[in-house]
């Protein structure tokens, strides 16, 4: 124990008491501290896992997606200037709301639907069951991708409390090994 | 030469290949790298030079022929136009996007009309399209009409229209073009059907986009507007000699489609049209199955660059 860290009292049994409400105060704090660092990084390795399972599976739907498109295209002939021109309010929405995990307020987006579609009839003299089926999958598409952007967010947002918890704890590990 | 266009590896090898046939070398001032938008425009741009060069060359009655054919790309260009100019984008944009096989001389004139009867009254009563307008609707209800309704009532006025005119004209052009304008008819009939199930699209409304010059008219029609569902859709064809194998046709082990069954009987037909000499069905015929060529190009060379080789051979063979 070096000089510097010698608090100085008075040896009375009051003191005493005082001197262990404090250490307990201590000890309270850093396990808290520990308890934190672990809880964001089980969420930290978790939301990861997810990401890599995510980008996996947009890699394959993006694909099943773009080749629907090619199918559409070959029964229903060129209809994309026809669905550019009637773009109206969107029909797939977002809203953020917010997680909390160890004091760390996360975003997190969930998608809804709202209003009818307005391309129910595009396609109705040829081509339509491709379009349906061209519908779909990029439906499927747009939700994985809100899904991927919420799990980023979360992450980056982790990223800056989970180091400095960390780092804290360290700093906190090294003092109690050397005292 | 399609047997052996699937198995290029890129899309630069397809345009080598293209070079050794009738195509040529009109992809030559295209940069790499080569999409296949690219290829398709210039498909197109070729096949419209060669109608300009048929329509140059002809005489009356050929060439009001030609210009039913030119009809349905014009209702297409029209629907664009018009919505175009209801939304205020620029015409020069719209322009570009439009089917040149369907030009007519209006074209620029679109943006100077506010609501749709505007632009009937201004613009559209000089083409060709003009009896097609007024055969659906008066003037009143074009401005609330669902643009897909409106698409597909002109094109049931301008099919009746070039029947009836293949069918006075008579002769041997009568005889090959009436079977093939009688099968477009039912096969929209049978289509508007199928994509309408489940749609706001109602019954009534439904009927009144069946073309009238096919076989299936007047018992089949009135059936089918009643149907709600694929099993009795198959059940009005089956009434019909020509359809009932088409219908069996779907799905079985190539997963084939009422489409793909439809585009494969067309074909045919218009494949018999060339057995025929002096008549004008070998024009549309050619034309038609030109497209179908560009369709199953274009199709080849999307697989070919999205690298999804096992529906390759799902295009529609040409003889």
């Amino acid at each position: 124990m070096s000089g510097k860290d010698r608090i100085e009292i008075f040896p009375s049994r009051m003191a005493q008491t005082i001197m262990k409400a404090r250490l307990k105060g201590a000890q309270t704090g850093r396990n808290l501290l520990k308890k934190k660092s672990d809880a964001l990084t089980l969420r930290f390795r978790q939301i990861l896992k997810k990401i890599i399972e995510t980008k996996m599976l947009m890699g394959e739907v993006m694909r099943e997606a773009a080749f629907s498109l090619a199918e559409a295209k070959f029964t229903a002939g060129d209809f994309s200037t026809t669905v550019i021109q009637n773009v109206n309010k969107a029909q797939v929405k977002i809203r953020a709301k917010k997680d909390n995990v160890a004091g760390v307020t996360l975003p997190v987006f969930e998608h809804y639907h709202e209003g009818t579609d307005s391309y129910e009839l595009t396609g109705l003299a040829r081509g339509g069951e491709q379009l349906a089926k061209l519908k779909r999958n990029y439906a499927k598409a747009v939700e994985l991708l809100v899904e991927l952007a919420s799990l980023q967010s979360s992450f980056l947002g982790l990223n800056v409390p989970l180091l400095i918890s960390s780092q804290s704890w360290m700093r906190e590990n090294e003092k109690s090994s050397i005292g | 030469m399609k047997s052996n266009l699937h198995i290029l590896p890129s899309t630069t090898d397809l345009k080598i290949h293209l070079q050794t046939t009738d195509y040529g070398n009109f992809l030559n001032n295209q940069t790499n790298p080569l999409t296949v938008s690219k290829i398709d425009t210039e498909m197109r741009q070729k096949l419209c030079r060669e109608f300009d060069y048929f329509r140059n060359h002809s005489l009356e009655p050929l060439s009001t022929f030609f210009t039913y054919m030119t009809c349905s790309y014009m209702i297409d260009n029209v629907i664009l136009l018009m919505n175009g100019a209801l939304q205020k984008k620029s015409v020069k944009e719209i322009l570009v996007k439009c089917h040149p096989l369907g030009r007519f001389t209006e074209m620029e004139a679109v943006n100077i009309a506010e609501t749709t009867s505007d632009l009937f009254n201004a613009v559209l009563v000089e083409t060709p399209l003009a009896p097609f307008f007024q055969d659906c609707m008066s003037e009143n209800t074009l401005d609330e009409l669902n643009i897909e309704l409106l698409r597909n009532k002109l094109y049931k006025s301008y099919l009746e229209a070039f029947y009836k005119f293949c069918k006075n004209h008579g002769d041997v052009t009568a005889e090959i073009m009436c079977p093939i304008l009688e099968f477009e008819a039912d096969r929209r009939a049978f289509i508007i059907t199928l994509n309408s199930f489940g749609t706001e699209l109602s019954k009534e409304d439904r009927e009144t986009l069946y073309p009238t010059c096919g076989k299936l008219y007047p018992e089949g029609l009135r059936l089918l507007a009643q149907a709600e569902d694929f099993d009795q859709m198959k059940r009005v064809a089956e009434h019909y000699g020509v359809y009932k194998p088409l219908f069996d046709a779907v799905g079985g082990s190539g997963g084939k489609t009422l489409e793909d069954v439809f585009y494969e009987r067309e074909v045919q037909m218009n494949v018999l049209a060339f057995n025929r000499q002096f008549h004008y069905g070998v024009f549309y015929a050619y034309v038609k199955l030109k497209e179908q060529e560009m369709r199953n190009i274009v199709w080849i060379a999307e697989c070919i660059s999205q690298r999804h080789r096992t529906k390759i051979n799902s295009y529609i063979p040409i003889l």
